[in-house]
C-alpha cells in the first residue's frame, strides 16, 4: 500500500465509527497491545481531544445541556463538522451553526445564540489589540478638535443582538449557579463583548446608548453630529449625554480614533 | 546547515496556567520552551505573556501542526506565520514531531505514526528542506509515542531517524518518555533505539510522564517522570554529554512548585550522568 493510501486508511479509521478491518491488516500490535487496542487508542484520542475544545469554548451550552446531552450533539458536530484549521482554537467556529441545523428550532435558537455569545468572547480574547483611547488622551485633545472627533471599535469588540435571556444562562453557568431557564426577551438587547487590559469584558446595553455608539462608530458620526443627534431626544442635555457616553465607552477601553 | 546551538540547561514547558507566577517570582528555571500553535493569534493574553517571559528567559518554539510527513501540500501560510513568530521571539530553536496530524482534507490534530519505508523516507526529507528553506534555520524533529505500527516498515524508528538527519539536515528533539512508552508498545529494546541515533544530531531532549495500563502505555503527559524513564535519561546523558532538557506536563497541573521540585531532579540526576561521564572519559 503506498503512503499516501494508507494515511488515508488511517484518516477514515479516525473519522469512521466503526473498524475498517482491511486497514488493521496493514498494522502490527506489541506483545501485550494488539492492534485494535492501539487503533482504538487513537480513534478515543481524536474524539476526546476534540470533545475538550467544545467543552472548554462552550461551557454554557455545556452547562446548560449536561454531560450526556452535550456529548451526543458535540459527536454530532465532530461527524458533521471535522477540523479545518491547524489550530484547535478554530475548531468550534462552526458550531453555533451546527446547533441551528441540529436542533428542533425551540431548542436551537436559545441555544446558538448562547453559543455565538461563548464564541465572541473568544474572537474578543485574541484578537489585536487596537489602540484603545484613554482617559488622558480625552483630557489633552485640545477643544477645537472636540466637534470633529469620530471615533471606532477597538479590534476586540464583538458586538451581538440577543433575542434570549443568553446573559443571564451565560452568567449563571460562570457562577455555577441555578439554571435561570431560557426566556425570550421583550426586547432585544446589544450585547457588547471586547477584551480591555487583558480580560474579557462583556455589557448589554440600552437602546438609546446602543443607537448612539452605533451612529459614532458604524454611521461615522462626529462629535458634533452626535450632539445634534441627541438634541433631538435631550434638547439642551445632549452634549452633557453624549459627554457622559462617550466617557462610559473610553474608559471602558472600547474605542480608538478614526483617523479621517 | 549549522548545528552550532546553545545548550540551555534545564527547561520547563510553558503553560499558561503558570504564567503570573514565572513572571512573578523569576523561578530558577533555564528556558522554556512555548507551543507555537498557542502564540499564533493576533493579540490578546497569551501574547503578552510571551513577551514578558521572552525578555527574561531563553525560548524555543515547539509546534504540533506542521504535520512533516502529512499526504498534503504543506501549509507556507502555517510556516509563514512560524517564521514571524521567531522574529519576534528569538528562541534558540523551532521543533516539531516526525509525524502526520493532517489528513486528505481533515486536521486530525494527533501526532500520527509514519511507516518507516524508504518512500517515507524521502517523502518526509523533502519536505524537511523545504521547511528549512522557509524558515532559514534547521528544523527539529521530535520522536512520537506510537500504539501501532505498519507491517510495512523496512527500517526501525531509529535507523529512520538516522536516515532522515543525513538526508535532510534536521536535528533530533529525543523525547526519552516517548522511546520508553513506544518500546513498552512494540517490544522493543529502548537503549537500542537511543544509543544508535546519530548523537551529533540530538539538540533537545524531553522527559515527561504517561499512563501505565500495564499491557500497553499511553503518553499523557499528566504524571511526573516515572524510575524507569529516568534511568534512560541518565544513560542517555552518560552517552551524550550534556544536552538541554526540558520538563513537559500537559494536564492535571501540579502546583508549580511540584513543577520545579521535579525539574530540580532532572538537574541531580544529569549531573550524577554526567559525573559518571566525565569519570569514565
Amino acid at each position: 500500500m503506498r503512503l499516501t493510501d494508507w494515511q488515508l486508511a488511517f484518516e477514515q479509521h479516525l473519522l469512521s465509527e466503526t473498524v475498517n478491518s482491511s486497514f488493521s491488516a496493514t498494522l502490527l500490535g506489541g506483545p501485550t497491545l494488539d492492534v485494535d487496542t492501539g487503533l482504538g487508542i487513537y480513534h478515543n484520542a481524536y474524539r476526546a481531544r476534540l470533545q475538550d475544545v467544545l467543552r472548554d469554548d462552550f461551557s454554557a451550552v455545556w452547562y446548560w445541556l449536561g454531560d450526556d446531552e452535550f456529548a451526543l450533539l458535540s459527536t454530532a458536530y465532530i461527524r458533521r463538522c471535522p477540523s479545518r484549521h491547524y489550530s484547535l482554537r478554530w475548531f468550534g467556529e462552526r458550531f453555533p451553526g451546527f446547533i441551528l441545523e441540529h436542533l428542533i428550532a425551540e431548542q436551537s435558537a436559545p441555544l446558538a445564540e448562547l453559543a455565538r455569545l461563548e464564541w465572541a468572547f473568544t474572537l474578543a480574547f485574541d484578537a489585536p489589540q487596537g489602540e484603545p483611547l484613554m482617559l488622558q488622551d480625552m483630557a489633552q485633545l485640545p477643544p477645537e478638535a472636540w466637534p470633529g472627533l469620530q471615533v471606532q471599535l477597538v479590534p476586540s469588540v464583538q458586538q451581538m443582538l440577543c433575542h434570549f435571556n443568553s446573559v443571564a444562562v451565560w452568567r449563571s453557568s460562570k457562577n455555577e449557579a441555578n439554571f435561570p431557564g431560557s426566556e425570550a426577551l421583550t426586547e432585544a438587547q446589544v450585547c457588547l463583548i471586547w477584551r480591555h487590559r487583558n480580560v474579557c469584558q462583556y455589557r448589554t446595553l440600552e437602546p438609546a446608548e446602543a443607537w448612539a455608539l452605533v451612529g459614532m462608530v458604524t454611521t461615522g458620526w462626529s462629535f458634533s453630529e452626535l450632539c445634534a443627534e441627541l438634541a433631538v431626544t435631550y434638547q439642551e442635555g445632549a452634549p452633557l449625554q453624549a459627554v457622559t457616553w462617550l466617557k462610559q465607552w473610553v474608559q471602558d477601553g472600547l474605542l480608538q480614533r478614526r483617523e479621517s | 546547515m549549522s548545528t552550532s546551538l546553545p545548550t540551555l540547561g534545564y527547561g520547563l514547558g510553558l503553560r499558561s496556567e503558570y504564567y503570573q507566577q514565572i513572571l512573578e517570582q523569576s523561578p530558577a528555571v533555564d528556558w522554556f520552551e512555548v507551543i507555537s500553535e498557542n502564540y499564533l493569534v493576533q493579540g490578546g493574553k497569551a501574547l503578552y505573556y510571551l513577551d514578558a517571559i521572552a525578555e527574561r528567559y531563553p525560548l524555543v518554539m515547539h509546534g504540533v501542526s506542521l504535520s512533516i510527513g502529512g499526504p498534503h501540500a504543506l501549509d507556507i501560510d502555517y510556516l509563514k506565520q512560524i517564521k514571524q513568530l521567531a522574529e519576534r521571539v528569538q528562541p534558540a530553536w523551532v521543533s516539531d514531531h516526525l509525524c502526520w496530524s493532517r489528513g486528505s482534507a481533515h486536521q486530525l490534530h494527533d501526532l500520527l505514526p509514519l511507516p518507516y519505508t524508504e518512500e517515507s523516507l524521502y517523502h518526509v526529507a523533502g519536505r524537511v528542506r523545504q521547511v528549512q528553506d522557509v524558515l532559514q534555520r534547521p528544523l527539529v524533529l521530535e520522536n512520537v509515542s506510537s500504539y501501532v505500527r505498519s507491517k510495512a516498515d523496512e527500517f526501525t524508528e531509529w535507523e529512520f531517524l538516522n536516515a532522515l538527519t543525513h538526508l535532510s539536515g534536521c536535528q533530533l528533539l529525543l523525547d526519552v518518555n516517548n522511546v520508553y512508552v513506544s518500546s513498552r508498545n512494540h517490544g522493543f529494546d529502548a537503549w537500542a533505539f537511543i544509543r544508535n541515533l546519530p548523537p551529533e544530531s540530538i539538540r533537545q531532549l524531553h522527559l515527561a510522564g504517561h499512563m501505565d495500563y500495564g499491557d500497553y502505555v499511553i503518553d499523557t503527559h499528566d504524571h511526573p517522570v516515572c524510575d524507569p524513564v529516568w534511568a534512560l535519561y541518565q544513560q542517555t546523558l552518560e552517552l551524550l554529554g550534556p544536552v538541554s532538557t526540558l520538563l513537559e506536563r500537559d494536564d492535571h497541573f501540579p502546583p508549580f512548585e511540584e513543577l520545579l521540585t521535579e525539574l530540580g531532579k532532572a538537574r541531580e540526576l544529569g549531573a550524577t550522568a554526567l559525573g559518571r561521564r566525565a569519570l569514565c572519559a
